[in-house]
């Protein structure tokens, strides 16, 4: 029988690594998603995970104690925050490369400078073209749910991939909310053990990662692209087949909140999407039709689902918590993914999106509503009048 | 019930006849003639034998010798950055002791093996060795000393000596010695801060069965050890190709490199001669040396009769570091 507790994100990622039956665990302390080890080096220690923990000496040795784990044919679990995420980069086109699925849990934190422990995206956003799935939480029960299904996702013949599954620093790491934690046999039964079809087995040797000529790249970077392509269905069963065996409701892409009349909706993935269902709601009782759609996975980007859901709007707001200096849009990252998505829809929507919660700074309430003032408006005009807008400190 | 991990037992070599013929570093492979790194690779890989997963981090062991589709290792086989050897192979490790304690693998634990240059070891492999080193993993490091970074074009490591000229230290007006720093001690490092690691031995490619039987040695030891071995790189020294084993036999008999075996805090030495001839005979074999005037030569030579008063163990040396004359 599942039982309910009330945690927070960090131990819920904990449960669900231990429901997961991870083998290998690689840990190295920085806030916020030290909570995690912390968790799970009490679970060890207690004898309630029979599991080798190994104190990484930074991230980069984190990643690669995991990923060389997994190349033996343990399934590896492994986490970090902010700079640490950045400072393991060398380590993830490796793990991804030799296709070895192990986990990385984030809990998102702002980058140095100016050094603080809020949630930012930016961390793990700049890893987000490594090769690695890549999708955030809302809420601790989704990170409970989102650890054993990025497994079962990862580890599938047709994907064999490492996957960052991400929360909110904060906002969801160390905000506690029901969590109903199911039955190890039920997991037992939804998620078989790790099968590396290639292990490290002096049993049947092979060479891992040897050097290619320039003219064999294309092939190789093709198969990589190739196990992108094939996960969106892998996910759709996954999700399908998580719901029913512990009778949750995910969409495998996208969370819709009130759009099935909406005239325009915010765009976000993680945490944010709590006080945007708020939004919702007072803009509602206000007669204003906004909706909200939360991307639930950011690699693979779900291309066709972002389209056929977001032309159903006039106007389309992306939240952007992490940074894309000099990019296109000349903010953040999310909008240049959803107006590709929408490039060859006909009459797209006009999409603009809304530089929020940077530095982990509270999405406040106010702030919904003064980006609502400007997706209306973009929605009577059919286009928008900047791509990016600086909440709080540009005029709407 | 978890099933107790069976480690392995290899026995001694007596003599050259009793090493196996079987190769497991297959030919194939594109080193440069005269291939010090990879006479050693060879003769470990004897050592080891086939119950043995080895680890190759970014470096001339790797890029010259593992092509996609014709790689020449008969064991398992992983390519690591070249600053991650340690923590590769302590995952690896760990996935072992949970794998067997599991039943899931049913052998003894494989030798695992990480074959790094120096830069891979002692430079930016040095914070993962460490870790490795610290944290007691069984599993056997083993640094194959060209004394460069080789593979990028010899630029200078800090196992490059004093005085030679690489790609980023040439000599000039202003340095006239070229390199101006003396080496790293590599096995210091290991021995110094690492409780958990019971044996470290150099060895010299000069000495096969010397190696052999170190590096079987090191694998029968539960928990970390540490092998650096001298492995001269004609490409990168400026010596004729085939002068591989001389020029190593050479360092020996000029205390360039000293075979030694620190055993539990206790040290026993190999092959030292009766009476050591001078370096500047080692350094004029060598191009890279080439330069050098005989006052650096002076300084060289000072700096070994320092060093052999207790080799492998720190003494004060009379030499100045750059910033101190
Ligand atoms: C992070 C990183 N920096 C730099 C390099 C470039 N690089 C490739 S091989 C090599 C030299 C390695 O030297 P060493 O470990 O001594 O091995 P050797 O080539 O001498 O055998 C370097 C610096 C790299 N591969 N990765
Ligand atoms: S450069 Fe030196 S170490 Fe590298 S392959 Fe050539 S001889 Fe061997
Ligand atoms: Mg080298």
């Amino acid at each position: 029988m599942a039982k309910e507790m009330f945690l927070a994100g960090c131990s819920s990622a904990a449960y669900g690594a231990m429901l997961s039956r991870v083998e290998v665990i690689s840990s190295y302390p920085i806030r916020p998603y030290t909570g995690i080890m912390m968790e799970l080096s009490k679970l060890v220690a207690n004898g309630e995970l029979d599991a080798e923990f190994v104190h990484g000496e930074g991230e980069h040795a984190q990643v690669s104690i995991a990923y060389g784990a997994s190349a033996a044919g343990a399934r590896a679990y492994t986490g970090s925050s902010g700079v640490g995420v950045t400072y393991a980069m060398e380590c993830y086109s490796p793990a991804a490369g030799g296709r070895l699925p192990c986990q990385m849990a984030i809990a998102d934190r702002a980058l140095d400078p100016p050094g603080d422990f809020g949630s930012e995206h930016t961390d793990v956003m700049s890893a987000r073209d490594q090769g690695w799935i890549m999708g955030w939480a809302a809420d601790p029960q989704e990170v409970l749910d989102n650890t054993i299904m990025y497994f079962k996702i990862g580890e599938d013949a047709r994907v064999l991939l490492p996957q960052f599954c991400c929360q909110d620093g904060y906002f969801v790491s160390h905000i506690p909310g029901k969590v109903s934690i199911p039955d190890q046999k039920a997991v037992d039964e939804y998620l078989p053990p790790f099968n590396n079809p290639h292990p490290l087995d002096p049993t049947k040797p092979v060479s891992h990662g040897p050097q290619i000529f320039p003219d064999q790249g294309p092939a190789i970077d093709l198969q990589r692209a190739q196990a992108f392509i094939d996960t969106p269905k892998v996910i759709e069963e996954a999700v399908a087949d998580f719901n029913k065996q512990f009778g949750r409701n995910y969409d495998p892409f996208l969370e819709e909140y009130m759009t099935d009349d909406a005239e325009f909706v915010f765009f976000l993935q993680g945490g944010h999407a709590r006080t945007a269902r708020f939004a919702v709601n007072h803009l509602r009782e206000k007669g204003v039709k906004a909706g909200m759609v939360r991307l639930r996975f950011m690699r693979p980007f779900p291309t066709e689902a972002v389209a056929e859901s977001l032309s159903k709007f006039k106007a389309v707001g992306t939240i952007e918590t992490s940074t894309s200096y000099g990019g296109a849009m000349k903010g953040g990252n999310l909008i240049h993914e959803v107006r590709s998505a929408l490039y060859d829809v006909p009459n797209p929507p006009p999409v603009t999106s809304f530089m929020a919660g940077l530095g982990g700074e509270v999405v406040s309430l106010e702030e919904f509503y003064s980006m609502a003032k400007v997706l209306t408006q973009a929605a009577k005009d059919g286009k928008v009048d900047q791509y990016v807008y600086w909440v709080n400190f540009d005029k709407v | 019930m978890a099933k107790a991990v069976e480690t392995q037992n290899l026995e001694m070599a007596k003599s050259a006849r009793r090493v196996p013929q079987e190769e497991w570093y297959l030919p194939g492979h594109r080193t440069c003639q005269g291939c010090g790194p990879a006479l050693t690779y060879k003769l470990v890989s004897k050592a080891t034998g086939g119950d043995s997963i080895f680890l190759g981090p970014t470096g001339c062991m790797y890029v010259a010798n593992t092509s996609y589709l014709c790689s020449p290792w008969a064991y398992p086989w992983m390519h690591t950055q070249i600053t991650n050897a340690g923590a590769v192979a302590s995952g690896i490790e760990a996935a072992y002791q949970v794998l067997i304690r599991k039943g899931k693998y049913k052998g003894k634990l494989p030798n695992i093996v990480c074959m790094a240059g120096d830069g891979g070891s002692i430079d930016i492999g040095l914070q993962a060795m460490s870790g490795m080193m610290y944290r007691g993993h069984d599993a056997l490091f083993i640094m194959y000393d060209n004394e460069s970074y080789a593979n990028t074009g010899i630029q200078t490591s800090p196992a490059t000596p004093y005085g030679a000229n690489t790609t980023f230290t040439p000599p000039g007006k202003a340095i006239p010695e070229g390199k101006v720093l003396f080496p790293k001690d590599a096995c210091q490092l290991v021995i110094g801060g690492h409780p958990a690691v019971h044996y470290v031995a150099t060895a010299s490619l000069a000495y096969p069965v010397d190696l052999i039987n170190k590096v079987r040695k090191a694998l029968n030891y539960k928990g970390p050890t540490f092998v650096h071995i001298h492995s001269p790189c004609p490409k990168g020294w400026l010596f004729d190709a085939k002068k591989t084993v001389e020029v190593a036999k050479l360092a020996i008999e000029t205390g360039m490199w000293v075979n030694y075996e620190w055993e539990n805090g206790e040290y026993t030495y190999q092959h030292t001669p009766k009476e050591y001839k001078p370096v500047a005979g080692y350094m004029k074999g060598q191009q890279r040396f080439a330069h050098l005037t005989d006052a650096h030569i002076a300084k060289m030579q000072a700096f070994i009769d320092a060093k052999l008063k207790a080799p492998g163990i720190p003494v004060a040396l009379p030499v100045q570091g750059p910033r101190e004359s």
